[in-house]
C-alpha cells in the first residue's frame, strides 16, 4: 500500500526542522520511505517539489542553500520557523474560538483550525465551550458559496493578475476580463472584488457569483499600484441604490408596505384610506414600488412615474 | 477519513508540541483541545509512529495509546525541532484575524466578549509578524441590527419569551406572534431562530424584519429540536412543494442569484428559463412584479394571472385603462 501523503509530509517537515545543516535531495531521498519507494528520479522530484510547496503552505520556511560541492540543500531553521510566545487569557482564547468557527470554506475553516491548534500548543489556555455561560449567544457564520472565491484568495494573497469571464447583471453573454485583483470583502452574504481592470485602465469591483467558469491566474507583474485603502462596500451599496440623492413622494394604502414606512423620511396620514410618504430615490427604487402593486402610486417625481407605470405595463399587458 | 493531508500534517506537527509537555495525556482531553473527534485523533496516532528524523539512523516517535492515554516514549528523538509550536502560516493569519475583525464588528456584541477579540487580535497580529499582512485582503461585514439583537441576545440569556412585530414580505403584512427564542445566527444578515407560538413550528427570523419587539415574563420553553445546519443554505425548499416556472431575459438573470432552484436552462437570447419550488406561490406575485419587461411567469397560470390583474389595477391608480 502506498504510504500515505500526510506521513510523508511529516517526515519532510521533521527532517528539515531538526537539521542544522542543509540535506540534500539524495540525502532527504535516502531517510524518508515513501521518497526509497518513489521510483525513478523523475517522479521522486516532482513529488518532492510539491511536498516542499505544501508545507510552505502550511507556513513552513524551508531555505535552499548550496554547499561547496554545489549541490543543494535544505533546510527549515527553528529561528525563522517558531511561533513567538502569545499570551492569551481564558476569555481571550474563547473569544477566538468562536471566531475560528465562522468559516463556511474548507480552506479557511482547516487554516483557521490550524491557527488555533498552533496556539494550543503553545500553551493557550482551555476555554470552556463558548456558547455556554456568559458569552453572547451569537454565531456567526460566513458563507463561501461562490466557486471563484479560492483562486481569487490565492491571487490577492500573492499579487498575480487574474483572467476570468464575468457576466454583468444585464449583459446577455460573459466578456473576458483580465484584473490585478486587490481584495475580496463579503457584504450582506455576497462576495465582491476589487481590482483593476487591465483593459478599462480603471478599478471595477466585480461579483463572484457573477463569475463563470474558471479563474486563471498568471504570473506577471501588476502594472498599476495597489491602493492603501480598497473600499468595495461603498461601491456596492451605491449599485444597491443606497446612495440616494433625491427624494421621492408616494401614496401607500394604510397598513401595507412595511418596508417603505421603515424607510421613509416623512409619513403623513391620510384620511382616505391612503398615506402620503417622502423616501430616498436612488437607483432600483422603481423596481422596489412596484412590488407593492396596487398598494402604492407614485406622486413624483415624474420621471420615477413613468417608470413604475412602464413596468406594470409590461406585467399588465403580457 | 484522511480528508486533507495538509491539514492532517498541520495538526501532527502541533500535537507533537503539545504532547512532549503532557506525558500521560486522555484521548478525549486532547482531541478536545485539538478540535477534533477521538476517531481523528486515534488515526493520528497512528500514523506517528512512522514519522521522525530517520537519516539520524532510525529514531521514530514513540507514541503509543491504549485508546485511553497518551504516552511518547522518546521525546527527545525529534531534538528540539518539535518543543516550539510552528509559526502561523499566511493563510493561518488570515482566516482567523479576518473572522476575529468580522465579529468584533457585531453591533449586538456583548462588550466584554467585543473586548476580549480586539486584545486577541492585537496579540495575534503581533505573533503573525509578517503573516499578518494578507490578512488585509480579506474582509467581512456583517449586516446587524443592534437594538432588536440586544433584547434577542438577552432574551435567550434569561431563558424568557419574546412578543415580535413580524414583516413578512411575501404577504407584505405584519404579524404578531409570541416565540421562544433559541439561538441567534450571522450569515450575511443576523437571524433568530425560535419556535413560533402562531405557527407552533420551528421558523427563522430576520432581525431587519422585525418591526417591535419585547420581552415577556414567560419563561421559554421551546421543545427540544436540533439547531438547523447553516451550511445547508437558509431556504431549504421540500420536494413536495408546488413548482414555478419563471423566464426571464438578460435583465432578469439575478432570479438565480437570489432564488434557490432546481434548475436553470439557458435560453438562447441569453436568458433563463427558471424552475424552483415553494410552498406558497402566491409568495412570488411580488417577484412577478418587479420583472416588468425582464420576465415571466410561465408556470402556474394562477401566479401569472395575479401578477396581471395586480398590475392592471395598480395601473388604474394612475388613471390608465388597461
Amino acid at each position: 500500500m502506498a504510504i500515505a501523503k500526510a506521513e510523508r509530509l511529516m517526515n519532510l517537515a521533521l527532517c528539515l526542522l531538526g537539521t542544522r545543516r542543509p540535506l540534500s535531495k539524495r540525502e532527504l531521498r535516502g531517510s524518508i520511505e515513501a521518497y526509497m519507494e518513489a521510483g525513478n528520479d523523475e517522479s521522486f522530484n516532482r513529488m518532492f517539489e510539491r511536498d516542499k510547496d505544501d508545507l510552505r503552505e502550511l507556513g513552513l520556511v524551508i531555505e535552499t542553500v548550496e554547499n561547496l560541492e554545489g549541490e543543494t540543500g535544505y533546510l527549515a531553521r527553528r529561528d525563522s520557523n517558531r511561533l513567538p510566545p502569545v499570551s492569551l487569557d481564558a476569555e481571550e482564547a474563547a473569544a477566538l474560538g468562536l471566531a475560528a468557527k465562522v468559516w463556511q470554506q474548507a480552506r479557511l475553516a482547516g487554516a483557521a483550525s490550524g491557527a488555533l491548534q498552533k496556539l494550543r500548543a503553545g500553551g493557550m489556555p482551555e476555554a470552556d465551550n463558548p456558547y455556554e455561560g456568559q458569552s453572547s449567544a451569537i454565531e456567526p457564520r460566513i458563507p463561501v458559496h461562490e466557486a471563484a472565491f479560492e483562486p481569487l484568495m490565492l491571487a490577492c494573497r500573492d499579487r498575480r493578475p487574474v483572467v476570468f469571464d464575468y457576466r454583468k447583471s444585464t449583459a446577455a453573454r460573459p466578456e473576458t476580463r483580465q484584473v490585478e485583483p486587490w481584495a475580496l470583502e463579503c457584504w450582506r452574504g455576497h462576495w465582491y472584488l476589487a481590482g483593476f481592470d487591465r483593459d478599462r485602465g480603471a478599478e471595477r469591483v466585480f461579483r463572484l457569483s457573477r463569475i463563470t467558469g474558471k479563474v486563471r491566474s498568471r504570473a506577471a507583474k501588476y502594472t498599476a499600484e495597489v491602493p492603501d485603502v480598497v473600499t468595495v462596500r461603498e461601491t456596492v451599496a451605491s449599485w444597491a441604490g443606497e446612495s440616494a440623492d433625491r427624494s421621492a413622494l408616494i401614496r401607500l394604502r394604510a397598513g401595507a408596505g412595511y418596508p417603505l414606512r421603515a424607510k421613509a423620511t416623512a409619513v403623513r396620514e391620510g384620511a382616505d384610506g391612503w398615506d402620503e410618504l417622502e423616501i430616498p430615490y436612488g437607483h432600483g427604487l422603481d423596481a422596489w414600488l412596484v412590488e407593492f402593486g396596487p398598494d402604492v402610486v407614485v406622486v413624483g417625481p415624474a420621471d420615477l412615474r413613468a417608470d413604475v407605470v412602464d413596468r406594470l405595463r409590461a406585467v399588465a399587458g403580457a | 477519513m484522511a480528508a486533507n493531508a495538509i491539514d492532517q500534517t498541520r495538526r501532527m506537527l502541533s500535537l507533537v508540541t503539545y504532547l512532549r509537555e503532557r506525558p500521560g495525556a486522555h484521548v478525549a482531553d486532547v482531541a478536545r483541545a485539538f478540535g477534533i473527534t477521538e476517531d481523528e485523533l486515534i488515526s493520528d496516532l497512528d500514523v506517528l509512529p512512522m514519522c521522525g528524523t530517520s537519516f539520524r539512523g532510525g529514531d521514530l516517535l514513540d507514541i503509543d495509546t491504549d485508546g485511553e492515554r497518551i504516552w511518547w516514549r522518546n521525546p527527545d528523538a525529534s531534538g528540539e525541532s518539535t518543543a516550539e509550536p510552528l509559526r502561523l502560516a499566511a493563510d493561518e493569519a488570515t482566516a482567523l484575524l479576518v473572522a476575529a475583525r468580522a465579529v468584533a464588528t457585531l453591533p449586538g456584541l456583548r462588550e466584554s466578549d467585543r473586548d476580549a477579540l480586539l486584545r486577541a487580535t492585537a496579540k495575534l497580529e503581533a505573533a503573525a509578524g509578517e503573516a499578518a499582512g494578507a490578512s488585509s485582503r480579506l474582509s467581512v461585514t456583517f449586516e446587524s441590527e443592534g437594538g432588536v439583537f440586544a433584547d434577542v441576545d438577552r432574551a435567550i440569556a434569561e431563558r424568557r419569551r419574546l412578543w415580535l412585530r413580524y414583516y413578512s414580505p411575501a404577504r407584505d403584512e405584519l404579524t404578531e406572534r409570541e416565540v421562544d427564542p433559541i439561538r441567534l445566527f450571522a450569515v450575511g444578515h443576523t437571524y433568530m431562530e425560535g419556535w413560533c407560538h402562531l405557527s407552533e413550528a420551528r421558523r427563522t427570523f430576520r432581525l431587519d424584519r422585525v418591526a417591535e419587539i419585547r420581552l415577556l415574563d414567560e419563561r421559554a420553553e421551546p421543545p427540544a429540536i436540533e439547531p438547523r445546519d447553516l451550511s445547508e443554505g437558509l431556504v431549504q425548499p421540500s420536494a413536495e412543494d408546488p413548482e414555478v416556472v419563471v423566464e426571464v431575459g438578460p435583465g432578469g438573470r439575478w432570479v438565480a442569484e437570489y432564488y434557490p432552484h432546481d434548475s436553470a436552462e439557458e435560453l438562447a437570447d441569453g436568458g433563463l428559463r427558471i424552475t424552483l419550488r415553494t410552498p406558497d406561490p402566491g409568495s412570488l406575485r411580488r417577484l412577478a412584479l418587479r420583472l416588468g419587461r425582464e420576465g415571466r411567469i410561465v408556470a402556474p397560470a394562477e401566479l401569472a394571472d395575479s401578477a396581471r390583474s395586480a398590475a392592471r389595477e395598480a395601473l388604474a391608480g394612475y388613471g390608465e385603462q388597461v
